[in-house]
């Protein structure tokens, strides 16, 4: 089993990238979701300002941690799986929640942007998405950890 | 699946919850800092700090246990350096985040204090936020969680 685990070291920084990328995504789409439920009640002048911090965490950390993510898994997959053959079932898993997970974050920022006016009606729709994001990374990194099938 | 690809699957989402934990707290600590805010903001955003303590909790925990358990699964040494390394890291993190966790909980409540008592800008609020020695703890304690991630893959000494 020990030699499982033995990984090339050139590897090691994507990796390390790879994996840095997903936590910090998964903790600005936390954040955003909790500003943006918070920024659902109360005071009015107090619900913009955090829907529109809400939006600035979302531009400033999660986007580029979403790209960190995204790139480096390009970078690791070319490395472990040059060519893209024999890519295992857990690879497609990360696939098929980072391209709609883009999609996600793009809907999701469109609609922060508008939230920051008072009289916005997308505001219920952004943590709600930051929810669903944080669900399919969760369905994420079950695949990349434990890697059933594969 | 094998025993190891559930304690992987577990040590994995324990780091998530750290760093995800470690992540919201301190971005909503770094917004309550970056402008003078009124004390009634500072409490809502340390409010939500709140919500990233469990998250911390469950992370320290799954990342200590179920590390611990697959160093024997894997059959590494309990002695390498990279383990003995990462289990000082997580005691020295542990230790400055409980400093710092107490320190934000008295923040947070003179925030809300001072926000009941009319919510004027307070001296004594923002020389608590912008306390260098309290900042250091902070962001320490935060950063020996990327350390230990950075050993957890390069595993020096392994």
């Amino acid at each position: 089993m020990v030699l499982a685990l033995i990984r090339p070291d050139s590897w090691n920084l994507p990796l390390f990238l790879h994996v840095l990328g997903a936590t910090l995504t998964f903790g600005a789409t936390a954040t955003v979701a909790l500003l943006g439920f918070a920024g659902q009640r109360g005071d009015p002048d107090r619900a913009v300002w955090l829907r529109g911090l809400a939006f600035w965490v979302g531009l400033v950390v999660l986007v580029p941690a979403f790209i960190v993510m995204r790139g480096t898994a390009l970078w690791i997959l070319d490395k472990e799986f040059p060519g893209g053959h024999n890519e295992p079932g857990w690879v497609g898993v990360g696939f098929f929640v980072t391209e709609p997970g883009a999609l996600l974050v793009i809907v999701m920022m469109v609609l922060a942007w508008f939230t920051r006016s008072p009289k916005s009606r997308s505001a219920v729709a952004v943590p709600w998405l930051a929810s669903i994001l944080l669900v399919a990374l969760a369905v994420a990194w079950f695949a990349m950890s434990a890697k059933p099938g594969g | 699946m094998s025993l190891y690809q559930w304690l992987l699957f577990f040590h994995v989402t324990g780091v998530f919850f750290l760093i995800g934990g470690i992540v919201i707290a301190g971005i909503l600590n770094l917004a309550a800092i970056v402008k003078d805010r009124r004390p009634s903001e500072v409490a809502a955003l340390y409010t939500l700090i709140r919500f990233a303590v469990p998250l911390i909790g469950a992370g320290l925990l799954l990342t200590l246990v179920i590390g611990l358990w697959l160093v024997h699964n894997v059959g590494y040494g309990y002695g390498q350096t990279w383990i003995v390394a990462a289990i000082v890291l997580w005691v020295v993190g542990s230790a400055l985040g409980n400093i710092d966790g107490k320190y934000q909980r008295q923040t947070g409540e003179l925030a809300q204090r001072l926000a009941a008592e009319g919510d004027a800008p307070s001296p004594e609020l923002r020389a608590r936020l912008l306390n260098p020695l309290a900042i250091v703890i902070s962001y320490a304690s935060g950063l020996t969680a990327f350390a230990i991630l950075g050993l957890m893959i390069w595993k020096p000494g392994a």
